[in-house]
């Protein structure tokens, strides 16, 4: 089984294909569909010549339409098939082209699948896989654009992942849909086309593994998600200017690794949260509390929280690059929370 | 007693005053002990229902049932001191206590019930669709209220089972009320059987207090079902004796009049085919209640005596935080990492 010291489990013996995100997405796929036959994946077009943005092309033509097929615009009821399926068996992964419209099977997902297993007293499985899309950029509005992971990951028994590297994107993947518990999967589209060389075997990456994307020692730089790509600019801008952050990938909002997170902490004695969602009762706010919790007067300044307005998300252009928060964002938290000194006082 | 028709018959019979019986007992310790710290819904009138599926269900069909679950928990065949242990919230429970009575199951028999209003339908759709791609003949059973068809995720499961022609048999309790609010008060028109057909599930209308009807129907159907004919819908007309929650009536609640009541107790289904087993002598009759008496009564003894689950061990099972077996087959390795310095993508238009 995964344990901590297998973090990504693949064979190095084997090659590396450079892909991009989507592609990752549709490499785990089609292994998880060839590794077990109880695997299926199905949402709206994913059969179609799209393929959800490349994710699912090709794959109707390899496993079949009783293993990959399109669906009626039912989110609901689609979810009750993938909560009675994985009771009975199998393996589904459903698949939402936008995050905002998983609304409808809130009841289907907190109610029935989340507790599944409390309910059964420990004795069953519930190993759903739900892919949401989250859209940024080119003016996709309050509609298209939720990214509800501290939502979700606030209910026991869910597992929420979110992915920020096309080769964590396929190892995430893979664990998740052959996970035991209900997971919901969040991919920000804005890190689609993102390039990466991925292996070619299959691999699993343990949920509730983080990843020190970047080692430093000045300040610790907590991320996930389509945050990743802005916090390795904004450490590089920092590195300009000698600060040494510390990326830490969580990878899973839950399980979280609490342990890498203080454990980065405990070294830098500085916290900065950079989360691509609105900022009150959200998972910086989440990982900020526990480390001051464990931490205490060891930190050597605030922590500090890098985040969405708390506010719906625009539409037009300007507005939205006006929004979202950037990497001179990151390094502007990164360089106050270096500044400050509290053990001075 | 060698005739076939008779035994099925005091089965049947066997079944439903069982469900009746655990209910009248389990009323009448529920209050003032307390010791039953659940709400839990009755189904004193409703048994003839639950005991038609008996005899027709396999364990690895998958049964579930709304709220009022207490007759097709035991219909299914999982053990009567698991329920009651459940209601007692003890650790002997057939949920280990966390369920009580409204989210009752028994993993081990594929039943399962929830409160959620419509829920019922969700597990036997997914698992009717498990059944269909493993290409095995289990049957999946849905059993809802009149009250589910206030709820609109009723028609998307209803189009997905008929679409995909699934092997699931979903049986409508029409019971005129959901909680207090009558059907008429809750519905413009009040055709429920006809709704299902028009997604294009075939339909049955039956008097769901004749349990030798009852029984008759799904011993043609369930066959058929098996081998590949697709879903089908069954309403029936029937009518809870207690209150919507709890040991009580619900007399005073105002919402239904004596005389209905009255009108459906001269129509109680156990009464009705305990008239029809008149061949039998009486004092075997009599000598098969006394046993299922002390079935109960020695159930709930057992449930009293039984200890409650330690807190710890019931948290620890909110996740599995475990993988399929295929997992292992992959060994440690490692993957180059994300290289930095690439932007986002400004995707679209889409």
């Amino acid at each position: 089984m995964l344990s901590r010291d297998t973090t990504l489990v693949a064979s190095s013996a084997q090659g590396t294909t450079r892909l991009s995100f989507a592609q990752a997405i549709n490499a785990a796929l089609r292994q998880a569909l060839e590794l077990d036959p109880g695997v299926f994946v199905y949402g709206i077009g994913a059969d179609g010549p799209a393929g959800i943005f490349g994710t699912t092309a090709g794959l109707v033509e390899k496993f079949g339409p009783k293993r990959v097929f399109d669906t009626p615009i039912a989110e609901a009821g689609l979810s009750a098939l993938a909560a009675g399926a994985a009771s009975n068996g199998l393996r589904p992964v459903l698949v939402h082209q936008r995050l905002d419209f998983m609304l409808y099977s809130v009841d289907q997902v907190v109610n029935w699948m989340a507790p599944w297993r409390f309910m059964s007293g420990g004795r069953a499985k519930m190993p759903v896989t739900i892919r949401a899309i989250i859209g940024k950029g080119w003016g996709q509005g309050p509609q298209h654009t939720k990214s509800l992971h501290a939502w979700f990951a606030h209910v026991p028994g869910l597992q929420v992942v979110m992915p920020g590297s096309p080769a964590d994107a396929k190892g995430l993947l893979l664990s998740s849909v052959m996970s035991d518990d209900p997971t919901l999967f969040i991919e920000g589209r804005s890190l689609f086309s993102m390039q990466e060389d991925v292996p070619d075997a299959p691999y699993f990456i343990r949920l509730g593994e983080a990843l020190v994307r970047r080692s430093g020692h000045d300040v610790t730089l907590v991320t996930m998600g389509s945050m990743i790509p802005l916090s390795l600019q904004a450490a590089d801008t920092l590195a300009t200017s000698t600060i040494s952050a510390e990326v830490v990938d969580i990878r899973c909002l839950m399980p979280l690794d609490v342990e890498s997170i203080i454990a980065s902490v405990r070294k830098t004695g500085r916290l900065v949260v950079a989360e691509p969602g609105w900022r009150m009762y959200g998972a910086a706010a989440e990982i900020i509390a526990t480390v001051a919790e464990a931490l205490g007067r060891d930190m050597r300044s605030r922590p500090r929280r890098v985040t969405w307005p708390q506010s719906a998300v625009p539409t037009g252009s300007r507005l939205e690059e006006q929004f979202y928060p950037t990497s001179e964002d990151i390094v502007a938290a990164c360089r106050a929370s270096v500044t400050e000194d509290l053990t001075e006082e | 007693m060698n005739d076939a028709p008779l035994r099925t018959r005091l089965r049947l019979y066997r079944m439903m005053y069982l469900i009746r019986r655990t209910e009248e007992l389990l009323m009448a310790e529920y209050h003032p002990a307390d010791e039953m710290r659940c709400p839990m819904h009755f189904c004193v009138g409703q048994e003839a229902m639950p005991a038609a599926l008996a005899p027709v269900v396999r364990r690895d069909d998958v049964l579930m049932s709304h709220y009022r679950s207490h007759g097709y928990y035991l219909a299914k065949g999982a053990p009567l001191d698991a329920m009651v242990a459940e209601f007692y919230g003890k650790n002997t429970g057939a949920n280990s206590g966390v369920a009580g009575s409204m989210e009752l199951g028994s993993h081990d028999h594929n039943f399962y019930s929830g409160a959620i209003v419509g829920g019922s339908l969700f597990i036997p759709l997914g698992a009717a669709f498990s059944q269909k791609y493993r290409g095995v003949d289990d049957i999946s059973i849905s059993v809802i209220g009149d009250g589910v068809f206030d709820e609109g995720i009723t028609y998307e499961v209803f189009n997905l089972a008929a679409l995909h022609r699934l092997p699931l048999l979903i049986i409508c309790e029409n019971n005129k009320y959901a909680a207090h609010t009558a059907i008429e008060r809750r519905q413009a028109v009040t055709l429920l059987a006809e709704r299902a057909k028009a997604f294009g599930l075939p339909i049955d209308k039956l008097d769901g207090n004749d349990a030798e009807l009852l029984l008759a129907t799904v011993e043609r159907l369930v066959p058929q079902i098996r081998v590949g004919k697709g879903p089908h819908f069954i309403e029936i007309e029937t009518y809870r004796f207690c209150g919507h929650v709890g040991p009580g009536t619900d007399e005073g609640a105002g919402y239904r009049t004596a005389d209905e009541v009255e009108r459906w107790k001269a129509r109680d289904p156990v009464v009705a085919l305990r008239k029809k087993l008149d061949v039998v002598p009486p004092a075997e009759l009599e000598q098969l209640e006394r046993e299922v008496d002390a079935e109960v009564h020695g159930a709930i003894a057992k449930a009293k005596r039984a200890d409650f689950a330690d807190i710890r061990a019931i948290i620890a099972n909110n996740w599995a935080g475990e993988y399929a077996a295929v997992v292992d087959r992959f060994t440690s390795g490692t993957v180059p990492l994300f290289q930095a310095g690439q932007s986002e993508a400004r995707p679209g238009p889409f």
